[in-house]
């Protein structure tokens, strides 16, 4: 969850985010050395007072400064493109998990475990314990296991809402007649939360979304108890 | 073209001159009686003082009948010019020395003033924004849901690799 004057990405829960955030922080350092140098050159531009009128062309300088940027763009190309791939590894998931988006909540499907079902709506202001998380926490949270691999199932059932977890680096729309499908790990337990990222109606601000990353075993307890 | 205009017989200048001026074209129009003396910046008979272009096309002034005889002077030696003869020479031919028109002009001041005075405005919009319109901030802003909420993350364990929790000292139980 974002914690109070957070202005980067959340720590990361999951291996794919982990990457994320490392592709993230490779290419805004590439980017600040180009601003540093080029707020430079256009700080000491105040400074000159030489004058050439006749100047017509520079043909080293002119190779240099576009031969350069080629090779910069190759070092944020080639890991983007690493890890472009990476995200579409293919992988054996252990749980599939459907979300279906409504105006204004979402509800949850765990087919493979004798059908459970369970609506998720967000927990209004004025009922809200002390330590609650205003906008954030919800009635019934998805429950999920720890290190292991994670179908996840998305549509909606009026408009086009969106399923997304900063901390696990998943974002997937939900499109009516339509299922997309994504994989993510978890390999830390806690509480992650995210919010409907697609526009759909009055109170798209308020249907949240909780996980709640659990050890296997606990999560086959409450399976059982769910049954 | 002449350098010494006056040698040669004002009218014939005149005339030559007031040849072009007749076809219509504005910038001789303005040239008038001003002398051509080189090629300046583009060709054209502008006057510009600028310190890349240190030759303008045309001198400053017109031709009269004082500057010909100080012209006449400036032929033989240049000892024998005053400091005010010379001065006289420069400002005919130049509108401003180099210290007068590279000097640091006050603007600054003007554009300063402005530009706080939209600042002061912005802020005084906002104060007036959040006193007259605003709501009051939900219950959980206060103190007490802070802290609570904030035990709560600590106890969670959010962001702990490099956020809020990785500040924490959990054996110790206080901030590290």
């Amino acid at each position: 969850m974002s914690t109070w004057a957070n202005l980067g990405l959340q720590d990361s829960a999951s291996p794919l985010m982990e990457q994320l955030i490392f592709f993230h922080d490779h290419a805004l350092l590439i980017l600040v050395m180009i601003t540093v140098l080029v707020g430079y050159l256009m700080f000491m531009l105040f400074f000159n007072s030489y004058v050439n009128r006749f100047l017509l062309h520079g043909q080293l300088i002119e190779m240099i400064w576009t031969i350069l940027p080629a090779i910069i763009l190759l070092f944020i190309a080639l890991p983007s493109l690493r890890l472009l791939y990476l995200l579409d590894e293919i992988n054996e998931p252990s749980v599939t998990l459907k979300s279906i988006g409504h105006q204004w909540y979402w509800s949850y499907e765990y087919s493979d475990f004798n059908n459970i079902e369970f609506d998720s709506y967000m927990i209004p202001t004025n009922e809200l314990a002390i330590d609650g998380f205003r906008l954030l926490d919800v009635d019934n949270r998805v429950i999920l296991p720890m290190n292991s691999q994670i179908r996840i199932l998305v549509t909606a059932a009026d408009v086009i809402h969106s399923w997304t977890i900063p901390a696990l680096g998943v974002k997937v729309d939900g499109t009516p007649g339509r299922l997309n499908q994504t994989n993510f790990f978890i390999n830390r337990p806690g509480l992650f939360y995210g919010q409907c990222s697609e526009i759909c109606g009055a109170n798209h601000s308020f249907m949240p979304i909780v996980i709640e990353s659990v050890p296997v075993n606990y999560f086959i307890k409450w399976i059982s108890k769910n049954n | 073209m002449s350098l010494i205009p006056c040698l040669r017989g004002r009218n014939l200048f005149q005339m030559t001159r007031r040849g072009f001026a007749s076809g219509g074209d504005l910038i001789r129009l303005m040239v008038a009686d001003r002398e051509v003396v080189g090629y300046g910046i583009n060709g054209r008979p502008i006057y510009f003082d600028s310190p890349d272009c240190p030759f303008p096309a045309i001198r400053y002034r017109e031709v009269n009948p004082e500057l010909c005889a100080l012209r006449e002077k400036e032929l033989d030696d240049w000892k024998k010019l005053s400091l005010d003869e010379k001065k006289q020479l420069y400002r005919h031919s130049f509108c401003q020395t180099y210290a007068e028109f590279q000097h640091f002009t006050p603007e600054w001041k003007l554009c300063l003033g402005v530009a706080l005075w939209v600042v002061a405005l912005g802020i005084g919009i906002s104060i007036s924004m959040k006193t007259l319109v605003y709501r009051k901030l939900p219950d959980t802003f206060d103190d007490e849901h802070q802290s609570a909420q904030l035990r709560r993350i600590i106890q969670l364990q959010m962001n702990p690799i490099t956020g809020i929790s990785s500040k924490w000292c959990y054996h110790e139980n206080k901030w590290k």
